[in-house]
């Protein structure tokens, strides 16, 4: 079953009246962790409610760990743990009572439930809080508790829609490293909702990016952000030695590298190799005897992504 | 001898065993939901009412056996009214319970975030509204048929009760149909009334309002502006005990016609089914429109 996507579209559409809240999204999840990032209103959570076979789509085609959630709904919502944006959960119930439940109900059988509520609550550090009503926890621990619910029935698949989102920086560092932590010992593929791009970079391993119910990119986190092939050099020019930027360009150019910019003083570089870029940059510098006040090869981040499509 | 310790906490593992069906989410969300309308498992101030409905249910129950018990049958049938009129106690505490408990079945769960994860389940609308429509009724059966078997139990016991195993058999089912019928017809009243509204205060006040202001209307239609009397089987608070009236075979106050012919049976049950299917259809369209995620 781990070579079947665990989300494949195909021009995957949902129209809201005169709004289009998806527009002919097609992509493939691979396992792991995907991340689904956009603004807010930007598509996410009418995909995953499409993807829980919540809501027909208007147009297009979906299939989750292998199985139209249209026609197989009931089955598929028995493999899939959800983590709903909203943080309002009943206040007088002990935590260890809500997950057994939302366990027994996601076909966990009722011998088995209040162990499984017990260890997933463990495995989310609220072992010895699993007791206490919700209403007495704090934002942090009720996400946790939420997703501890999520887990307990042992889903293939996991969706969080902004499960980060109310936490403190301590408590979202934890959350994100519990997400982490069950794709990677249990397998469980996790797909994440967060407008957050910098929390998404560094946890997952895929990304699907929506705009305005577009698909603007999606892919291998690693083949869409990091270090491009671009080095910027930043050089001070100082009285004594004039020209020493339009030396270092001119070294640079019969190097067979190419200037892609240059701002004053600031040459932006490009290359087949950054690694060989880099040692032409400093031979050129060195020859020019050139100051030079920092050289930073650049990186493109999910925000890059976000601005290219904006602008 | 004692029961075997069980190991809880042996850590999160993946489960390969049988998973359980949409029948036992069902139970789950039911049992879940009776806990929840009695206040079991819940602070104190959630069982006052359900604590409260069940006193007013079963204690004039046990102040009549008592009665009996104590003094026999020398006041006769005056301690002894018709099975039906038994009924008459009941309703006043199933009308307390569709207002002020039964709504809770409902407006908790959109308020709490329950309705929308529930959805995330294998669980569908229909089958979360029939586990909520079982909840319901299987509490409103306790509270409507338990005072009247108990009365029937305890004249049995005193020898008051039905002549003969077949006489006493078909008493208590007449008081369980009467029971059913009355109780699905109240929660079909209490649950589409309450769908309408988040908030349990104004949901009960909507439950008050579709019971006895509903009445107050049909009263003063046939009483001050003369419309016919046939109208009273629409009488959300007199159609529940002149069913069960029907059932035993005897005509209820709001069957009785004073010189003229007593409204049909069938029209009794036409008048309390058309509300039935009203709120069963004000709550199944309400949830029809409620957005799952």
């Amino acid at each position: 079953m781990r070579g079947v996507a665990v989300l494949s579209t195909s021009g995957l559409t949902m129209q809201f009246g005169p709004h289009r809240a998806l527009d002919a999204v097609s992509v493939d999840v691979p396992h792991g962790v995907t991340g689904l990032v956009g603004a807010n209103g930007a598509g996410k959570t009418t995909l995953m409610s499409i993807a829980l076979g919540l809501r027909p789509p208007t147009a297009g085609t979906v299939t989750v760990l292998g199985l139209d959630p249209g026609q197989q709904a009931r089955e598929l919502r028995t493999r899939v743990g959800y983590v709903s944006e909203r943080n309002v959960l009943p206040e007088d119930m002990p935590a260890s009572d809500f997950v057994k439940h939302l366990a027994e109900v996601r076909g966990m059988p009722r011998h088995e439930a209040k162990g499984r509520a017990s260890d997933a609550l463990w495995l989310v550090g609220l072992g010895e809080e699993r007791f206490r009503p919700l209403g007495t926890m704090s934002t942090g621990q009720r996400q946790r508790v939420k997703l501890a619910q999520a887990i307990a029935a042992d889903p293939s698949l996991v969706l969080l829609d902004e499960p980060t989102d109310g936490l403190d920086p301590v408590q979202r560092d934890e959350m994100l490293a519990l997400i982490r932590q069950i794709s990677e010992d249990f397998s469980i593929d996790v797909v994440l909702s967060s407008h957050l791009l910098e929390e998404v970079e560094r946890i997952c391993d895929n990304i699907i990016a929506l705009d305005a119910g577009r698909l603007v990119a999606h892919g291998r986190l690693e083949d869409l952000v990091g270090d491009t092939a671009i080095v910027t050099v930043e050089l001070v020019e100082v009285d004594d030695r004039p020209g020493a930027a339009d030396a270092v360009e001119q070294h640079l150019l019969r190097a067979g590298l190419e200037v892609v910019s240059r701002d004053m003083t600031r040459l932006r570089v490009g290359g087949a190799d950054p690694r060989t870029s880099l040692d032409a940059i400093r031979d050129a510098i060195a020859s020019a005897d050139a100051r030079v006040r920092r050289i930073s090869t650049d990186r493109t981040t999910l925000e890059d992504l976000f601005t290219g499509v904006s602008s | 001898m004692t029961a075997p310790a069980e190991i809880f906490d042996r850590g999160y593992r993946r489960y390969e065993g049988e998973r359980a069906g949409v029948g036992q989410a069902m139970r789950s969300v039911a049992w879940h939901t009776i806990r929840s309308v009695l206040g079991i498992g819940r602070k104190g101030r959630h069982k006052v009412f359900p604590a409260i409905v069940a006193l007013v249910a079963f204690l004039p129950s046990i102040a009549f056996l008592a009665l009996t018990i104590l003094i026999g049958d020398m006041l006769g049938e005056a301690l002894r009214p018709p099975y039906w009129e038994l009924f008459g106690l009941p309703i006043v505490v199933v009308v307390l319970f569709a207002t002020l408990v039964a709504p809770e079945a409902l407006v908790r769960d959109r308020r709490d975030g329950m309705f929308r994860l529930y959805l995330s389940t294998p669980l569908t609308k229909p089958t979360y509204l029939i586990a909520k429509f079982a909840a319901v009724t299987a509490v409103m059966t306790i509270v409507v048929a338990g005072p009247v078997l108990l009365l029937l139990i305890g004249y049995t016991i005193q020898s008051l009760g039905p002549d003969g195993f077949g006489a006493w058999l078909g008493v208590a089912a007449r008081i369980l149909l009467s029971s059913v019928v009355i109780v699905v017809f109240m929660a079909a009243l209490s649950l589409g009334a309450s769908s309408l509204t988040d908030r349990r205060a104004i949901a009960s006040v909507g439950v008050l309002g579709a019971l006895v202001g509903v009445s107050i209307v049909i009263g003063i239609c046939v009483d001050a502006i003369g419309v016919r009397h046939e109208l009273r089987v629409l009488d959300p608070l007199g159609a529940p005990v002149e069913m069960a009236a029907r059932i035993f075979g005897e005509i209820g106050p709001a069957g009785e016609n004073p010189g003229r012919p007593t409204t049909p049976t069938w029209l009794v049950f036409v008048g309390a089914s058309a509300w039935t299917t009203v709120w069963l259809g004000v709550l199944v369209a309400r949830y029809r429109r409620l957005a799952a995620v």
